[in-house]
């Protein structure tokens, strides 16, 4: 792309202080806003065809339609900062590089839908990010950005950091709020949704990092034109965090609907030299996994489900004919199993069983009837938990065993993994370590 | 009313009731673990999932509440597949270390996975291990290993005793209940938990490795540790008491009982006194109700013999003691005995430690017809008393006044101590007669709110110990004065037309799905 938006200050020296972004027309979509009422804004908002940008793409303006007008106690605004999923990485760098843009779409946010307070949950692990959050914070408000009346109006709204204590749950809107209340990281069970009952049973807008670093540029240039840059139903620029077997990985700024093939060869440089496609995972590690012939695919909700998998967070993982799926298939289920917050049955203990069927498989204990055993944890693990997390074991591994059922059945047979790198039976302690011995 | 039709039945109920009870009252019986009527749903052990139509996922029954219209089957193709994979999922790490486990036998994983699971094991994969016989409390065992994480040991210290003791600790499935740094589950009621535990993870440390359970007989009964009279499943074996458990009653004590009331079923068992006794010679009970008829028959001014009333004691046995004073002897002397008052609480645990003062009340009409133990002393001290009938052991004083009347007993010129307990009278007494403990008698009790609650003979007595109002028959019958009794049901129709005690009424059943705690485990 030509003009840059969510990414523009990305590479300009000192992009994330003050000066620099209100050079660039920074703060001044705030100004705008505040002469400007809610249910405009919302409008604008409704047009701009701006989907969650999280992973589960819920229309942004319906999400704030649904915020109660009224209410005795004061409405709170929770931005989800805790991204942690395998394969994710587009959020730390709106909130290391450009802060103020995340800031100034928090307060057009809380202008807009009357909120009091505002929280940025942000993952334990990226402490740069919470530095870089909390000096611009302090700038913003020194500037009258935050606080109370600002710029003179009717309006009073306040900011926090507040660094995650390290849990993938904590990503989960309701985990995420029970993490700010100060409880262990465990979601609830909807209904009542946040935007009723959410952080200290108050009426509470969750929103991703990425959605709410696009409000300001949907005030400063209206929702058509927003919407205009993307396909059906998906409006905007978006990030891409790219990665895997490709000779330029990193973040991207390209349109929504963009092809996967356009992603891996213009913007990553396609793939490493001598490396073959073999799949790849299209939105985070809970996507299912998709094969080389879907690489045309558009990079959008609707079309990414018609696909066969889902566009998740929209950070591709692409992997080449040397990646073991069994043994990648393992380790997301070792994330899972990991990250598991262990409140209901099916997730708590059905991630820890396909883990250790998995981590079978790939030691050549495995036994040709593991592959319906596998199916069977993941049906019934799906849908019967409380919150997603016991969806995103199954729906990945499910795939895993489904696309690459050779692989699986070569492992079984051979009793053993025929990829011959760093392996879960190897006495290895690095992968480096592995390599060399096999070769 | 909203009407839901559950697997078919139509059914009215009131709003805002969950599937699960609603289901309950439509006569279906939806299995769970964590859902328990007296605490918070939190829907964790996804054991009441249900089908409900027009809604894609199946939802937890426990917090899923009814809707006008809605069609609900608990009992689907997939409610049984998916029920059936959380057993397994349950059942993953779990030891299954049944026979070795105090909660088989009343244990609702062994009981579900007969009734929808049953099925031969797929798991080839290590179990996780956990901590085993860890000591949360000073009254309870916590096994990491059985726990489900059901949580509803934590709600109960959150929400009925608003303590706070407990919380999980770590994630997934190494997932542990702990209590907080620094803190143990040490509260009044810590022994609920194991009640409410639906597996073997908390087990009292009283019970542990003691009986089991399929041995046991239930008697309903009333804890007699206060006045608050919580409903009690008496758990016997071999004419012992194993455990008491509390017995469901919303009026009462709804689930729940303190831990000084649980364990006051110890004293059924200790400190017997069994064979009457003429001046330290055991006789039969004809031999002795002839000598005290003697003995009794030769006092010449029945204001002489004080008759020390127990509000330990039942309506019935009070009653009879009244007649027997006022009838047989008459003219006697009444005084107020029972336990001094001690510690309370806002929720169960009463200051007065005896169970059946306002029976005593009832049967009086009052209790100025009654002296005070002061005043008992007092007499004594003066001569005013010469004889002394006492029932109990117990003396509503502190240790140095009891000394003081230990040593007072004396200067009697006839003591009678007619107890379960021997105490410190066993040698001071000139005739003893023993008498049942509450396990061992029919009776009835009044609690400090006036209600009136039978509670039912579990064994027989003790060697030869009998009520206190067989014994007041016996007494009376030597006394050529004899009752027109024979059944205690004579001696009930009589008590509760001539004084004000209330006839106790029916037990109220478990409202539906409120059948926590309340099933007596199978009779012996």
């Amino acid at each position: 792309m030509e003009e840059l938006f969510l990414s523009r200050n990305f590479k300009i020296e000192n992009g994330h202080t003050l000066p620099v972004y209100e050079s660039g027309g920074g703060y001044q979509r705030l100004k705008k806003a505040l002469n400007m009422d809610s249910a405009t804004i919302i409008d604008e908002v409704k047009k701009s065809n701006l989907r969650g940008r999280g992973g589960a793409g819920f229309p942004t303006g319906v999400k704030w339609g649904f915020m109660p007008k009224e209410s005795e106690l004061p409405k709170y605004l929770t931005v989800n900062a805790d991204e942690g999923e395998p394969g994710t990485f587009k959020d730390r760098y709106i909130m290391e590089l450009d802060p103020h843009l995340l800031i100034e779409g928090c307060i057009i946010t809380a202008w807009t839908l009357g909120l009091r307070y505002g929280y940025i949950y942000v993952r334990g692990e990226l402490q740069f990010a919470i530095r870089r959050l909390e000096a611009a914070i302090k700038e913003a408000y020194a500037k009258g950005y935050l606080g109370q009346k600002i710029q003179g109006k009717d309006f009073d709204f306040d900011l926090y950091v507040h660094p995650s204590g390290g849990a993938y749950i904590c990503g989960e809107e309701t985990g995420m709020i029970e993490g700010l209340e100060g409880k262990p990281g465990q979601p609830r069970m909807k209904p009542p949704f946040p935007a009723v009952v959410g952080a200290f049973n108050a009426p509470t807008l969750v929103n991703n990092v990425e959605t709410i670093a696009a409000i300001p540029w949907i005030i400063e240039r209206g929702g058509e034109w927003w919407a205009s840059m993307g396909i059906e139903k998906n409006g905007g620029p978006k990030l891409y965090g790219l990665s895997g077997h490709i000779k330029k990985p990193g973040v991207y700024e390209a349109p929504s609907g963009v092809s996967v093939r356009e992603l891996l060869e213009d913007y990553g440089g396609g793939m490493l030299d001598g490396s073959d496609l073999k799949g790849y995972i299209p939105g985070g590690s809970s996507c299912r996994v998709m094969l080389p012939d879907t690489l045309d695919a558009l990079m959008g909700f609707e079309s990414m489900r018609e696909a066969g998998s889902s566009l998740g967070t929209g950070c591709i993982t692409f992997m080449d004919h040397t990646t073991c799926m069994v043994r990648i298939a393992g380790r997301l289920a070792h994330f899972y199993h990991h990250e598991s917050c262990g409140q209901c049955t099916p997730c708590r203990e059905g991630s820890g069983w396909a883990t250790k069927v998995l981590d079978q498989i790939e030691n050549g204990n495995g036994r040709m009837e593991d592959l319906d055993l596998l199916l069977d944890i993941c049906d019934n693990i799906e849908g019967n938990t409380i919150c997603a997390l016991g969806d995103s074991i199954s729906i990945p591994v499910r795939s895993y065993v489904e696309l690459f059922t050779q692989e699986f059945e070569d492992h079984i047979r051979r009793k053993g993994c025929p990829f011959p790198a760093w392996s879960l039976r190897s006495s290895a302690s690095t992968r480096a370590e592995a390599v060399a011995g096999a070769e | 009313m909203p009407k839901v039709t559950i697997n078919g039945t139509e059914i009215e109920v009131d709003k805002g009731k969950s599937i699960l009870r609603a289901a309950a009252e439509a006569g279906y019986d939806v299995p769970h673990f964590c859902y328990h009527p007296a605490l918070s749903a939190p829907a964790n052990c996804r054991m009441c999932l249900v089908e409900i139509e027009g809604v894609p996922k199946l939802q937890p029954g426990c917090y899923s509440q009814i809707n006008d219209g809605m069609v609900v089957h608990t009992e689907s193709e997939r409610v049984v597949k998916a029920r059936k994979a959380v057993l397994e999922f349950i059942l993953l790490n779990h030891p299954v270390d049944c026979p070795i486990c105090d909660q088989a036998g009343e244990c609702k994983l062994q009981d579900y996975y007969i009734d929808y699971d049953a099925q031969e094991s797929r798991v080839r994969t290590e179990k996780q291990n956990k901590v085993k016989a860890y000591p949360i409390g000073p009254e309870v065992v916590y096994d990491g290993e059985r726990c489900i994480l059901c949580t509803r040991c934590i709600r109960f210290c959150q929400e009925v005793t608003q303590t706070d003791e407990l919380t999980i600790v770590e994630r997934g499935d190494r997932a542990e209940i702990r209590a907080f740094p620094g803190r143990e589950l040490d509260n009044n009621y810590s022994m609920c938990t194991v009640d409410i535990c639906p597996v073997g993870a908390l087990t009292a440390r009283d019970f542990r490795f003691k009986c089991r359970v399929w041995l046991l007989t239930s008697t309903d009964s009333v804890c007699t540790g206060c006045s608050n009279g919580c409903n009690i499943h008496l758990d016997h074996f071999r004419n012992e008491v194993q455990r008491y458990r509390p017995r469901y009653n919303p009026e009462v004590n709804d689930y729940w009982m303190c831990d000084e009331g649980r364990l006051s079923y110890k004293s059924v068992h200790t400190d017997r006194q069994t064979e009457p006794k003429v001046n330290g010679a055991t006789v039969n009970w004809h031999a002795l109700a002839q000598a005290v008829a003697d003995k009794l028959g030769k006092v010449e001014d029945p204001s002489q013999i004080a008759l020390v009333i127990s509000p330990q004691a039942t309506c019935e046995d009070i009653f009879l003691a009244k007649r027997f004073g006022e009838e047989t002897l008459g003219g006697v002397q009444f005084y107020l005995g029972g336990k001094l008052s001690g510690d309370s609480d806002e929720f169960l645990i009463k200051a007065d430690k005896n169970p059946n003062t306002r029976g005593i009340e009832a049967v009086f009409g009052g209790t100025d017809s009654l002296k005070s133990f002061d005043d008992l002393l007092a007499d004594m001290e003066s001569g005013a008393i010469s004889v002394l009938y006492m029932s109990g052991t117990d003396t509503p004083c502190d240790a140095e006044t009891r000394e003081r009347f230990v040593g007072l007993l004396d200067g009697l010129k006839l003591f009678l101590h007619q107890s379960p307990h021997a105490g410190e009278f066993a040698d001071k007494a000139h005739i003893i007669l023993p008498s049942c403990t509450h396990a061992e008698k029919d009776g009835t009790f009044i609690n400090f709110d006036g209600v009136a609650q039978p509670i039912y003979q579990a064994f027989a007595g003790y060697g030869r110990s009998i009520p206190d109002w067989q014994i007041f028959l016996r007494l009376a019958r030597a006394m050529k004065k004899p009752f027109d009794y024979t059944f205690l049901t004579q001696i009930q129709e009589e008590m509760f037309a001539a004084s004000q005690a209330p006839e106790p009424e029916p037990e109220p059943e478990p409202e539906a799905g409120d059948d926590e705690s309340s099933a007596p485990p199978p009779a012996e």
